[in-house]
């Protein structure tokens, strides 16, 4: 009888039946990064008590994500793509270091108040462009213009203050820093903002879905007519832009304008899209991941630096959870209907 | 993304095909120059060797003072390569050992020498920090002196001995291996000096721990690990920590020397220790995050904090009574001196192999700055360079 069953299976059921489990694993390891961020929330509330989920402190969370989540935004358009940008550091650190010295600070005569910190957003989403526009028109690969670009931003950076950091004496501007709105920090709500507008690109615009096209296989969008040399660098400008926001809010959350605001920020930004299920081949994932691993990342950060683990067992002790998280979310090996 | 090549130039590739060209004969042409250049500089080298006035052996080194009249004209007339070599120019303090240099450079002008000067910026990177050092010393073919902060303990003698192989004379600050010594590379590597970490370390916390009363919870911002400076310091945190018993360490961690990296840590630890008294820092770019996140808590102010390194905003810090105190290490005696003390070595003034033991690795004098001598610290630092007398090459050296 069972084997008559087995038999009685055509090629179609058995084809229907491959789909339906691989969409169940497909389910699982969507949603596993989130598993990962309330299991870690979980564990540091166990250990730390009520300090850690205390509202206080769910502030600071949302404070210490917002730039990780803002660069990590711009990062995943670009990792979708297939393609990679190195900028990050440079790119950040320069709009920040440029939005200090347009604002009133204590470096120079400058006082553009909120159009100097507009400018500095501007300058770095025109370094996006250039960067894609050089990509695609030199056909060079993204990661070494991106990699040039770090370099030549943060030189401009250093040069926009000589040295020695400007501190922001615009008054709004730094109490920007300080005010929040429905107890959730203004430099959060800003990201979110920006957040919205990403998701709307990627679901809702025609370009959001070129996007994907173009990462899945590019030959294809080409085929149809799509001009994918400008789907590259309308992300590359968007990427910057997303960039510029960061680097501005990293320097009013300073109150002082620095290069190195931008510093350590890449790998933290690329392990959090990966954490987040956005595959570095490009063509899957999303903003929506990125928010949740942007986040699993910041959580993770706060709650070792709550528990005072040894700063010399603490580096180690963070790669390893990122190894973990991504040997969770991450898919491994292939079937053969997903690609 | 890879992209295939294109066969057969299109119009628009055409264009781009040219432009690659033009780029690779463009650099192709640098490289040319640039080895005729430094063969061109070989030569005028190689007539040189061999001047070297003879040392004297029994010297005053406490009171020694280049005498430009016994430099040979030979040396004043070659160019002698001068160079700072240091972790990034982002960090203030670092902004003023290159100061350091202009101010010994003004001096190398005032006696007629000629000279080239020029940062080495290793990012924070040991390898490209030897590698900078190796090209440096291999472009100026002897006729080199440098100061140099190494990224990492570890890479003094490496420093040192790209130097050597060329024959320039060398100067290090702040990190070295306890078991290498500048006499390891005689007379190349001519001195290490570094400001005391330890005792410095110390006065912050006395200071900091006097302002809580000698009671009370404190945090601790330590440096990059692994970094002599930070280690020390802290040491100097430890020892004053045994002489306060009421003071309790509720955190401490890394801040990497970076502003963000410390504000990211106090945000975090004020949630659990909202009563906390002080922050001890070590060094000012850290105090300046820390300042920025007690503010976020209203208790800017209420909380003392110290750092080290006397950055232009702590010092202002300092004025209004948000920082207890820093301390200065005063990068410009630190860099403009190591810099004449070489020189003398390369002019044929002194011979660094000579010379005892406690003027090759010493002290420098640090200045602290609190409420109590903070205007006149102003008046002679910020708003100005002090002035230095670099014919008096030992006078950097701290009693």
């Amino acid at each position: 009888m069972e084997k008559e069953k087995l038999a009685a299976w055509s090629i179609t059921e058995e084809f229907t039946a491959k789909i339906k489990a691989d969409n169940q694993k497909e389910h699982l390891t969507k949603w596993a990064p989130v598993f990962v961020l309330v299991a870690l929330f979980l564990v540091f509330t166990a250990i730390l008590g009520g300090s850690f989920a205390s509202g206080s402190n769910i502030v600071s969370i949302l404070n210490q994500w917002a730039i990780p989540l803002l660069v990590a935004l711009g990062l995943t358009f670009v990792i979708m793509l297939g393609s990679i940008d190195l900028s990050i550091n440079g790119t950040v650190g320069m709009a920040g270091s440029l939005a200090a010295v347009f604002v009133l600070n204590s470096r120079n005569g400058n006082d553009m108040g909120i159009w100097g910190l507009l400018l500095a957003v501007l300058c770095s989403v025109l370094i996006g462009f250039i960067i894609g526009t050089i990509h695609v028109k030199l056909k060079i690969p993204s990661f070494m213009v991106s990699f040039a670009f770090m370099n030549i931003c943060a030189g401009i950076g250093l040069l926009s203050y000589g040295g020695k950091p400007p501190t922001i004496k615009d008054e709004f501007i730094a109490s920007i820093a300080k005010s929040s709105f429905l107890e959730i920090p203004i430099i959060t709500w800003v990201a979110l903002l920006v957040f919205v507008i990403c998701l709307y690109i990627q679901e809702y615009t025609p370009f959001g879905r070129h996007i994907y096209a173009v990462g899945t296989d590019e030959t294809i969008p080409k085929a149809v007519g799509i001009n994918v040399n400008m789907v590259k660098i309308k992300v590359f400008t968007l990427a910057g832009f997303c960039f510029g926001v960061a680097g501005v809010l990293g320097a009013i959350r300073l109150g002082q304008g620095q290069v190195s605001i931008g510093d350590g920020l890449m790998f933290p930004a690329n392990a959090a899209v990966v954490i987040g299920g956005t595959a570095l081949t490009g063509g899957k994932g999303g903003v929506v991941n990125t928010v949740v691993g942007t986040l699993i990342m910041t959580v993770l950060f706060n709650g070792l630096t709550m528990m005072g683990v040894n700063p010399y067992i603490k580096t180690g002790v963070q790669g390893l959870i990122i190894l973990i998280a991504v040997a969770l979310t991450v898919k491994h090996g292939s079937t053969v209907i997903s690609k | 993304m890879y992209y295939g090549l294109k066969i057969g130039p299109s119009k628009k590739g055409g264009i781009f095909m040219k432009l690659r060209r033009l780029t690779s004969l463009l650099l192709v042409g640098a490289l040319v120059i640039g080895t005729l250049a430094s063969c061109g500089s070989q030569q005028t080298e190689s007539t040189d060797t061999g001047s070297d006035t003879p040392v004297a052996t029994d010297i005053d080194y406490a009171n020694f003072t280049i005498d430009p009249s016994n430099i040979p004209q030979e040396k004043l007339d070659t160019t002698l390569y001068v160079a700072t070599s240091v972790r990034g120019l982002e960090n203030p303090y670092i902004v003023t050992i290159t100061e350091g240099m202009d101010e010994f450079c003004k001096y190398l002008d005032s006696i007629g020498q000629k000279y080239e000067k020029q940062v080495l910026d290793s990012g924070g990177s040991n390898d490209v920090e030897i590698d900078n050092m190796k090209q440096f010393a291999a472009k100026a073919n002897g006729n080199a002196i440098a100061y140099a902060d190494p990224n990492e303990a570890a890479i003094a003698p490496s420093l040192a001995e790209a130097m050597a192989s060329s024959g320039g004379y060398i100067g290090t600050a702040w990190n070295k291996p306890d078991d290498a010594m500048p006499q390891d590379y005689d007379p190349n590597w001519a001195i290490h000096t570094s400001a005391d970490n330890v005792t410095n370390g110390k006065a912050m916390a006395k200071a900091l721990f006097d302002n809580m009363g000698g009671k009370g919870k404190v945090f601790v911002i330590e440096g990059m690990l692994g970094n002599t400076a930070s280690i020390d310091r802290v040491k100097g945190f430890e020892q004053a920590l045994k002489e306060y018993p009421d003071i309790e360490v509720a955190h401490q961690d890394t801040g990497n020397w970076a502003t963000d990296e410390a504000l990211t840590l106090v945000e975090t630890w004020l949630n659990d220790t909202p009563d906390v008294g002080g922050i001890w820092c070590a060094n000012d770019n850290m105090a300046t995050g820390a300042l920025q996140a007690l503010d976020k808590k209203d208790l800017k102010g209420k909380v003392g904090v110290t750092g080290i390194d006397a950055n232009t905003d702590i010092v202002e810090a300092v004025k209004d009574g948000t920082v207890v105190a820093t301390v200065s290490s005063n990068g410009y005696l630190q860099s403009g001196y190591t810099l004449a003390i070489c020189y003398a070595a390369w002019a044929g003034l002194i011979d660094p192999a000579q010379l005892p033991d406690e003027y090759r690795v010493f002290l420098t004098p640090a200045v602290i700055v609190s409420a109590d001598n903070v205007d006149a610290y102003i008046a002679e630092y910020v708003e100005a360079v002090p002035e230095m007398d670099f014919s008096k090459i030992f006078e950097c050296k701290a009693n």
